[in-house]
């Protein structure tokens, strides 16, 4: 890392945050949202990638409010020691025309300072496109005041223009994991418009050579890379040394071997010289694999006899100092993936039914969102809730962020979907266990039925983390919670001269290290609330970062506006509320002053976090899917598949995921019931090609298999052959094709295909052959 | 019909194998009908001269038992091989090392030490300068010589090419029977031998005989089999008794498990597998129970668990040492950190 | 098993050893940190090579073994961290076969050192890049495999 006018490496590197967000004088008040976690993770990855490099994040608050944010926020402050500077506002930027140096000036509270630096690293923030009016006008659709796509808490993916739908940083600055979900979200609200005319696409069948019985042919195809391979690795070195691997009759060099031209070369090579295994040496398989699985496809060659070397993301790029070496490891990596390609067998899928109904587990916000999108596309919906009534959460939550009741909707949501001829609801009802597998699940309940569905979408939701006696005096008269407060003031106005909230009870400590997301803005909004009825109220809210993230920003300083007053404290330093006599106060040591203040308090509120609730595990357990360290369900890819679980055919939506907002779960929600629909959309499902498979004539049900597998996808049973004898027998629906039973078989009989004991040990051999 | 000429010979063995041949009762009757015995020490005195003397090829098959472990097993293997049409390698000691295979865990010079200075009944544990056996011997009545102790033991296939395999300790006089069977059939009417490198046993493993019944396979706490009342009904891996039965060769009649003991893996592993400890080894890993809290639990913790196992070398690789992908023990140049628990 | 010629890679200096390092990695974490390291340009020694398998636990004990047989020096064992398995629970099965194989390597004389399992989740190519490098010093501190000086002494 180099700074880019004298091309010095850099000691000290200071992050500047809100550069263009929540700056009135650039008219973009709202937060950015993402550029916290963005200067977090830079920051770390610059210390990494350089020695003795220290970053300095000026911070005006952290808002780590995502999923296991805080998490990775701890760890930048404490195993990586990056400075954070919090509360804090930069001032100005100037350079030592001698040193070339910057100069930092900013504030902390009352202080002035200034701090030299080597680079600074201005975090931007987000903007709507420059050319969004073109786009609103020409569409129809109204924008908000900041230039962003304008959206309702209650139908956060359509614009106002019935039928344009919305999704991403368009309506809003967001992280990918809410882009991603969302987006799922806004193609399932398209294909409510389109449902009836749906169709499959087919590829068209192409008849497969067999290659049962022949000698291998291996075709090796090394990529350039551009210069990410050739720039280190001697690759026309690579190609000769692979034709001198046995079975190898083509090795050849590519300049980008994913092009779409280098897979018409792929396909010509393997009908001109018929070959029968290819290998393509480029990069990791865990992105590329498909497309050239797919390419030998076309080629009529079945897809699983491709093998893949890695010889950049794990050669080129991480050896880019010892060229030759690199060379050398590469001819390494080749020779293992031809070794296994010389043993690669043809591999079928077989065809699975799928049952054209979906189930919903939670009669929430969530749950019944994504009832209802499913079922508005013709599906009928098995909806389970465990209480005696829907609603969930949202029966407790008495307005939306702008303060708008929110009690009304809830009763029409719940009518909707009582109404609802596709959606049969079950009160009182829990799973008890779950069978089957995608497209064909079995669910039990506690009340002794079996439900059929194709997919589940667990929405169970979460709870509001209830005060401990005693914790901040909860239980003593005027200590409430905010749903307390928010209940007490739709009775009457709340008579109260001070009022302090506390945020964070039961969030960001020892024992529920996160963030819970809404209590900030939920704070905000009551303390607005306080304010517009009565402004001679002293309004208090002591917090650790307000997290107001997106254009919730606005209510932050609205609130700020009206007079309400905010108080930082430190991560470990809770604020400690005291009794004297009728009254109360709260003790709080404001780092911005540097001094304890005493509060008197006639209402003491308290910002409760939101937790998952200790029943998770069981339908974890049943539907075979992790949860989180926190106990939250844990999903496919935290950022890429946000809504899916590792698990296929089951999806996630709402608190259930994470705490999160009434926009947010419904945009969540509305993702993934399109997710839920694309598989019970379909005629048919395939089953994975690299399953487990038992040697019949070996296995004799010894049943050490059965309970390794954590999928229930191998039983025991009578031998047909013989009823006397058992043996295993793998649900190729169910196996998920993670090799565990085939390690613990000790008799040999369960191989995995693609993974053979034989092809793993041709590459292990290959591995070791020829080094040193 | 001339008659088949048979020889069987004693390896590094205890002896069961030349015992067992002799079990199978009146059936011997049968097989002198069809076979003169060429060459079998402890039954008929035919001298080692004798056989050198043969032509190569005159005797039709040889039942060696017995691991390689000095170099008179060498040359008497090498001898046969040259004199016989056939070569079976006879009970686990000669497919698998056996039980003389736990020698590979050490070498000669630290064996003869322990034998000869060692042992309670050695008179030399307090001498100044044991003596030990050498290999060559000066008298005035000439020179002697004893075979030299190998360092490491070999199954009798690393040494010599090998047509059949008869595992057991000893193999069971059924195996004798069946392998007498066919030799019997190929001889009177021509029936075709098995194809080269056959097992004489069954490729499942000893479940498929175990009477026992079978729930399911978890194991929470590892005992050994004297420390529990073992349910002679019920599974011994699920009653937390390691018993080699699921990564062992059936064909014994798991007469082990009828005694009421658990299999210890004398027959071997099934053609699929190549080590047989390995494979036990992974099998009882995993079906370890997960508990509830195994997220949290440290490396040590899992260790802890692991430690049931006492001693993985003798319980996972008791007949098969010398067979294992690694064969033998071996000698760090640095010292090893912790010292081995053997 | 394969038919592949030995072809001896280019002599890094005569006489001069280098650890052979086998790295197993599960396809969901491990390996997918091991690409990140690399989308990062973390740099790290050459001596290990990569065999990818779905999950840590269809590392069979015997791949350990033949891997050692075969003069790996080293052998590591990365999967997912606990709770954290693409499988929900096949690294638990991991962690126990490599405790216990950890004490057979031991009784075969071999430092058990020599066999490590680390967690590395997709997120942590730092991690995997700290890991080879300090596996790699911990296999040059150790030496080479002995099982491979013993072979090659005999043939002298």
């Amino acid at each position: 890392m180099v700074r880019p006018s004298d091309h010095v490496t850099p000691k000290k590197v200071a992050f500047l945050q809100c550069v263009g967000s929540r700056d009135e004088k650039v008219g973009n008040n709202y937060c950015s949202s993402v550029c916290c976690m963005y200067a977090l993770k830079q920051a770390i990855i610059a210390q990494e990638h350089t020695q003795g490099l220290k970053p300095t994040i000026f911070f005006m608050d952290v808002r780590a409010f995502g999923k296991e944010f805080e998490d990775y926020r701890a760890r930048a402050e404490n195993e990586y020691g990056i400075q954070m500077y919090k509360g804090v506002r930069v001032a100005s930027v100037d350079e030592d025309p001698e040193t070339k140096k910057l100069l930092v000036r900013y504030s902390n509270g009352a202080e002035s300072n200034v701090e030299e630096f080597d680079l600074v690293v201005l975090s931007v923030g987000f903007e709507p496109p420059a050319d969004a009016h073109k786009l609103s006008d020409s569409l129809g659709i109204k924008l908000n005041k900041y230039g962003f796509a304008d959206t309702t808490v209650f139908d956060p993916l359509s614009t106002s223009r019935k039928g344009v739908y919305v999704t991403g940083a368009f309506s809003a600055p967001k992280d990918i994991p809410q882009s991603v979900a969302e987006a799922s979200g806004a193609a399932c609200k398209a294909g409510s418009q389109v449902y009836k005319n749906r169709v499959h696409y087919e590829a068209p069948e192409i008849p497969e050579t067999d290659v049962a019985g022949q000698e291998p042919r291996i075709g090796v195809f090394v990529c350039d890379c551009g210069i990410n391979i050739r720039g280190t690795v001697d690759v026309p070195k690579v190609v000769d040394y692979a034709k001198t691997l046995p079975n190898v009759v083509l090795a050849e060099e590519g300049k980008y071997t994913c092009s779409a031209d280098f897979q018409e070369i792929i396909k010509k090579r393997i009908k001109e010289l018929n070959l029968n295994r290819v290998v393509v040496a480029s990069c990791t398989p865990r992105t590329h694999e498909p497309l050239f699985q797919s390419t030998i496809k076309e080629a009529g060659l079945n897809p699983y006899l491709f093998e893949m070397a890695n010889i950049r993301d794990q050669c080129s790029w991480i050896h880019m100092h010892e060229p030759e070496r690199a060379t050398e490891k590469s001819k390494d990596l080749v020779r293992m993936a031809v070794a296994k390609s010389r043993l690669l067998e043809p591999l079928g899928k077989s065809k699975l039914g799928v049952l054209h109904s979906g189930m919903v587990v939670g009669g929430g916000l969530a749950g019944m969102t994504a009832a209802l999108d499913m079922a508005e596309q013709g599906f009928p919906v098995q909806l389970l809730e465990k209480t005696g009534e829907l609603g969930g959460n949202m029966k407790n939550i008495k307005s939306e962020e702008n303060g708008k009741a929110t009690s009304k909707r809830l009763d029409e949501l719940v009518a909707k979907v009582r109404k609802c001829p596709n959606i049969t609801v079950h009160l009182n009802t829990m799973v008890t266990d779950v069978s089957g597998f995608v497209g064909n699940f079995k669910v039990k309940t506690n009340k002794g039925e079996e439900l059929e569905t194709g997919a589940v979408v667990v929405a169970v939701g979460g709870q509001q983390y209830k005060p401990k006696p005693r914790e901040f005096m909860y239980g003593e008269p005027n200590v409430m919670t905010q749903w307390e407060l928010e209940e007490k003031m739709l009775t009457g106005p709340l008579h109260a001269k001070n009022v302090v909230m506390i945020q964070c009870v039961g969030s960001r400590n020892k024992e529920a290290p996160y963030c819970s997301r809404v209590c900030c803005t939920e704070a905000v909004r009551n303390a607005i609330k306080i304010k517009k009825a009565t402004p001679s109220t002293e309004v208090y809210i002591l917090h650790k970062d307000i997290r107001t993230y997106g254009f919730r920003e606005d209510y932050y300083k609205e609130a700020g506006e009206l007079g309400v007053k905010f108080v930082r404290f430190n991560e470990n330093e809770d604020p400690k509320v005291e009794r004297h006599g009728a009254g109360l106060s709260v003790l709080v040591n404001d780092t911005v002053l540097g001094e304890t203040l005493r509060l008197p308090a006639d209402a003491v509120v308290l910002s409760t976090g939101i937790r998952p609730y200790h029943d998770n595990e069981d339908l974890a357990k049943a539907l075979k899917v992790p949860l989180s360290k926190d106990g939250y369900f844990l999903e496919a890819h935290m950022k890429l598949r946000p809504v899916d679980f590792a698990t296929n055919g089951v999806y996630l939506a709402g608190l259930a995921h994470w705490p999160k907002f009434m926009d947010e779960t419904i945009a969540q929600a509305s993702g993934a019931a399109a997710r839920a629909m694309t598989i019970i959309s379909r005629d048919y499902l395939e089953t994975e090609g690299i399953i487990a498979a038992v040697n019949e004539m070996v296995c004799n049900g010894c049943g050490i298999c059965e309970p390794v597998c954590e999928y229930k996808a191998i039983t025991i049973v009578k031998d047909p052959s013989n009823p006397d004898k058992l043996k295993a027998m793998v649900n190729e629906g169910l196996c998920k094709a993670c090799g565990t039973c085939v390690a613990a078989c000790p008799s040999g009989a369960m191989e995995q295909k693609g993974f053979k004991n034989a092809q793993m040990y041709a590459i292990i051999d290959a591995a070791l052959e020829g080094g040193k | 019909m001339s008659k088949i000429r048979i020889a069987q010979y004693w390896g590094a063995g205890c002896g069961g194998c030349d015992v067992a041949l002799l079990d199978i009762d009146e059936k011997i009757l049968g097989v002198a009908e069809i076979a003169d015995i060429a060459f079998w020490p402890i039954a008929v005195d035919t001298k080692l001269k004798d056989v050198e003397a043969m032509p190569d090829g005159y005797i039709t098959a040889t039942l060696y038992n017995g691991a390689i472990r000095n170099s008179e097993n060498e040359y008497v293997a090498k001898l046969l091989r040259k004199k016989s049409a056939l070569v079976v390698s006879f009970g686990s000691c000669a497919c698998y090392g056996g039980i003389p295979g736990l020698a590979n865990l050490t070498n000669a010079k630290d064996v003869l030490e322990y034998v000869y200075t060692k042992t309670p009944s050695s008179d030399q544990q307090h001498t100044k300068d044991p003596v030990f056996p050498q290999h060559e011997t000066h008298t005035k009545y000439g020179d002697l010589e004893i075979p030299v102790l190998y360092d490491t033991v070999k199954t009798l296939d690393q040494v010599i090419d090998v047509d059949y395999y008869m595992p057991g300790c000893p193999p069971t006089t059924n195996l004798i029977n069946q392998f007498l069977g066919i030799v019997e059939a190929h001889v009177k009417n021509g029936a075709p031998l098995p194809p080269k490198g056959a097992m004489i046993a069954s490729n499942k493993t000893l479940c498929d005989e175990c009477t026992r019944k079978k729930t399911v396979k978890q194991v929470e706490t590892v005992h050994d089999a004297f420390e529990v009342d073992i349910d002679p009904e019920k599974c011994m891996l699920e009653q937390g008794v390691i018993c080699l039965g699921p990564a062992t060769r059936a064909g014994c009649g798991a007469k082990c498990l009828e005694g009421n003991q658990p299999c210890r893996g004398c027959m071997g592993p099934t053609d699929q597998v190549q080590d047989q400890g390995g494979s036990m080894l992974s099998a009882l890993a995993s079906i370890y129970k997960v508990q509830d809290k195994e997220s949290q639990m440290s490396e040590d913790d899992i260790l802890k668990i692991m430690a049931q196992v006492k001693d993985p070398m003798g319980t996972f690789y008791c007949y098969t040492m010398p067979k294992s992908i690694i064969k033998r023990a071996v000698k760090e140049k640095k010292k090893v950190k912790k010292e081995a628990s053997t | 098993m394969s038919q592949v010629q030995v072809t001896q890679t280019e002599a890094k200096g005569e006489g001069e050893w280098e650890p052979n390092i086998i790295a197993f990695c599960c396809n969901w974490c491990s390996y997918a940190g091991a690409d990140l390291a690399g989308v990062s340009r973390l740099q790290m020694p050459t001596n290990f090579k990569v065999i990818r398998t779905m999950c840590s636990a269809r590392v069979d004990p015997e791949f350990v073994l033949r891997a050692f047989s075969k003069g790996a020096d080293g052998v590591l064992v990365l999967g997912c961290h606990p709770a954290d398995c693409h499988y929900i629970g096949g690294n638990y099965r991991t962690r126990r076969r490599v405790a216990l194989l950890r004490m057979l390597l031991e009784q075969y004389g071999f430092d058990p050192d020599r066999l490590r399992l680390e967690w590395v989740s997709a997120s942590e190519g730092a991690k995997f890049q700290k890991t080879i490098k300090e596996f790699t010093e911990t296999i040059r501190e150790l030496g080479p495999n002995p099982l491979k000086e013993e072979q090659e002494e005999k043939k002298h």
